[in-house]
């Protein structure tokens, strides 16, 4: 059996000092977040019973100077964005896989866990890295290009 | 600290003789790309010719490989080169030129984007040629993935079409539903076992017991396969989705996704599972019973010819999964379920794709796909009635067409283990058979005794790259079902010695 | 190291996008339900690998939100054409099909 064992931390009993750390921080947290609630519930509730109660019809508009909104408060967004959103974000994402490659790019890495003892140590990648990720950056590059090719590019 | 002193330029090998028909499927989208990208609409004719060489190209390093007959491992063991994986690139390959076949016209004539058409086609085949080789589960999320997004573009390549659209919409949900599904059952999988190796995996998991989290995980990646390759009750996106998507992308779907689903599910299962054998084959067994019995009593009351052959569709997915229910008993289960599971799906490719072509060919003249409208076909174009014939019967298991001797491996596995559940799902994929036999048979009525419903019996011209797709389906069904041991030699047990065994 | 923590928030947002999948009929709430499971995910593995001192449950990671990227593309692309065609993003107005 080589099953990560992972019973002791399913039982806060055995879970040992930095369980307890964890709880202490979101104790804060809670108390935080009670003392924000009452504030607000203080400020509204006493508000709302010293402060004249005089409905009047033209106090329910958006703008009380006198202009009237014109549509609904969920405006739609020119669709045309979505396009330029799209190949954002890909490539973005894409680019995720260039940061973990470029620390190991021309230095070696050590993997540490969690107690901080080095359990192994990587080597850097060199010209052969090098290309590989060219070759990847290409095969991005294409996908621009047939884009650019195809128009989508251009603001429609 | 000896690994200190170890620190070289650090690069894992390639294999490039391994990798080379996956490259080659690269290489072939580059070019499709720039060709579409730069050639304008002149380029529109070549698309399908370059497709198709490209396909059959790629198919040159998988002869070699085989050839060459050595077992490959790259990336420590996450991506594998053998004779499995061989056998399942080549059918993968050799279905997507089919349906490059069955496209060339139907895509041209409809006014339909013809380059990104093979360039999805392409990917989607790529994805499937990685899933044949992946080991790991990352690897096996990638191809899924890669062989998927590109399948839910194609099934609503129709953009004005509301079938059509809806088809994708549905597929696209049910599918990426399923991967975030998988992918929580194999983060879980990965953080009980602390490796995506199946392999690892598997030499973890051994022992009597198991924690609930492993048990859950399990379930969660057979359940996420199981939409994947349209299991009752994950199946409910699948006729809708055969139905609306253009035809020739339903072909593509019916044998090229349903056929990597169930690599995927009997790679991990078989390479990472077999020590659990209590936690995944009760599933499985009730998967591939309920399948094989809904399938069928639903496709009996089908009036629509591609829908009928989305429940059958549904129903040979059953089949399939049966032999994979009793695989863990022992090593020679497991061989005979490999066995059975890809002597079937190679068949099964065959004669579907055959009975899509022949849908195809009649829609031309029809432009319908209900089964009235293919009243007196053999009154005026006989020789589509009978390959449309020759696919029935041999999807129903008739001798000694391909698809009885793809029913006689899985009786074998079923009945090999010896034990109550093999038998008793035996003797459900006997009478599943007997139900399926009553629809299929209808068609062959209508098509033979009918009258044509508008009184048009015009013959029904067919283009090449049709008859072409039309002649490698019945060829496969013909000597498959008279000379089975031509398909058992690449199929048989001792080639899959590496897995499951 | 915790670890039940990033588990239990794991789960319960896995819970949250599969009952958003099954009850939200509005298109894009389904993918964003769809990116809460996925999210899930990654924060699993990203505990494990964490806790196991493995670099593999983060690789694992990085690809799933790569390829969730395209796959969320995918979506809204479809989505949109839902939208062009119908006027309306309700994908139980989709139901052309049936038997």
């Amino acid at each position: 059996m080589l099953l990560t064992d992972i019973s002791p931390l399913l039982s806060a009993t055995t879970a040992g000092e930095s369980y307890s750390d964890f709880v202490r921080s979101y104790l804060t947290v809670a108390i935080f977040g009670l003392l924000a609630l009452g504030m607000v519930a203080l400020l509204l509730g006493v508000g709302s019973i010293i402060r004249p109660n005089r409905p009047q019809p033209g106090k329910y508009l958006t703008y009380e100077s006198g202009v009237d909104p014109v549509g609904e408060a969920w405006p739609q967004t020119q669709v045309r964005y979505y396009i330029f959103a799209l190949l954002f974000v890909i490539f973005d994402v894409e680019a995720v896989f260039i940061f973990p490659w470029a620390t190991r790019l021309d230095s070696e890495t050590a993997l540490v866990d969690s107690s901080g003892n080095v359990f192994e140590i990587l080597g850097p990648y060199g010209s052969y890295g090098l290309v590989k990720m060219l070759l990847f950056i290409a095969v991005l590059a294409l996908g621009l290009v047939y884009a650019w090719r195809k128009k989508v590019l251009r603001w429609m | 600290m000896n690994i200190l002193a170890a620190v070289g330029v650090d690069n894992p090998p390639l294999d490039w003789h391994a990798l080379a028909p996956e490259l080659v499927l690269v290489g072939l989208l580059a070019v499709l790309l720039l060709v579409d990208a730069f050639g304008g609409e002149r380029s529109r004719w070549a698309m399908p010719s370059l497709t198709g060489i490209g396909l059959l190209a790629a198919l040159i390093p998988v002869a070699t490989l085989a050839y060459d007959g050595v077992v490959r491992s790259m990336f420590d063991g996450a991506y594998v080169v053998d004779n499995y994986a061989l056998l399942f690139k080549a059918l993968f390959l050799i279905a997507g030129y089919v349906v490059v076949l069955l496209s060339t016209n139907y895509i041209a004539e409809g006014d339909y984007w013809e380059g990104e058409y093979y360039q999805l086609l392409v990917a989607s085949l790529l994805g499937m040629t990685v899933m044949a080789s992946a080991r790991d589960l990352i690897s096996v999320f990638l191809a899924l993935e890669l062989l998927s997004i590109p399948a839910y573009m194609l099934a609503a390549w129709r953009k004005r079409d509301l079938g059509s659209e809806e088809a994708g919409m549905k597929y696209y949900l049910m599918g990426v539903f399923a991967s975030a599904i998988l992918l929580y059952g194999m983060s879980l999988l990965y953080g009980m076992t602390g490796s995506t190796l199946l392999v690892d995996i598997a030499g973890a998991i051994e022992g009597t017991e198991v924690p609930a989290l492993v048990a859950l995980a399990v379930v969660l990646v057979v359940v996420g396969f199981a939409f994947k390759v349209s299991a009752v009750p994950f199946h409910t996106w699948a006729p809708d989705t055969y139905q609306g998507a253009p035809t020739p992308v339903t072909a593509f779907l019916a044998v090229g996704s349903k056929a990597a689903g169930f690599v995927a599910l009997m790679t991990v299962v078989l390479i990472a599972f077999p020590t659990q054998p209590r936690i995944f084959e009760p599933l499985i067994w009730a998967l591939a019973a309920v399948t094989m019995i809904v399938g069928n009593l639903i496709a009996l009351r089908q009036t629509n010819l591609v829908r009928m052959l989305a429940y059958s569709g549904v129903a040979q997915a059953g089949y399939i999964l049966a032999p994979l229910a009793v695989a863990g008993v022992s090593g020679a289960s497991a061989a005979m379920a490999v066995e059975a599971v890809s002597t079937y799906l190679v068949i099964y490719a065959a004669m579907n794709l055959g009975a899509f072509a022949v849908v195809i060919a009649v829609a031309r003249k029809t432009g319908s796909a209900e089964i009235d409208s293919y009243g007196g076909l053999f009154s005026y174009s006989p020789v589509l009635a009978v390959c449309m014939s020759v696919f029935l019967f041999s999807l129903a298991g008739i001798p000694p067409l391909a698809g009885w001797y793809g029913k006689l491996t899985i009786f074998l596995a079923l009945i090999e283990p010896g034990t109550l559940a093999g038998y008793i799902l035996a003797v459900i994929v006997g009478l599943a058979s007997v139900i399926a036999l009553f629809y299929y048979a209808r068609v062959a009525k209508v098509m033979f005794v009918d009258p044509a419903p508008d009184g048009d019996t015009t013959p029904i011209r067919v283009p090449m790259s049709l008859a072409a797709a039309l002649t490698i389906t019945v060829a496969v069904t013909l000597v498959v079902g008279v000379l089975p041991q031509v398909l058992a030699r690449v199929t048989g047990a001792e080639t899959f010695l590496s897995i499951g065994g | 190291m915790l670890l039940n923590q990033f588990l239990l928030l794991a789960a319960v947002l896995f819970c949250i996008g599969v009952y958003g999948v099954l009850t939200r009929r509005n298109g894009v709430m389904v993918l964003m339900s769809i990116e809460l499971i996925l999210n899930a995910v990654n924060i699993n593995l990203i505990a494990f690998g964490t806790y196991l001192s493995d670099a593999t449950g983060q690789a694992f990671a990085l690809f799933i939100i790569a390829v969730a990227a395209a796959e969320v593309g995918v979506g809204l692309a479809i989505v949109l054409m839902l939208f062009r065609n119908r006027r309306s993003i309700d994908i139980d107005a989709v139901d052309q099909l049936k038997g």
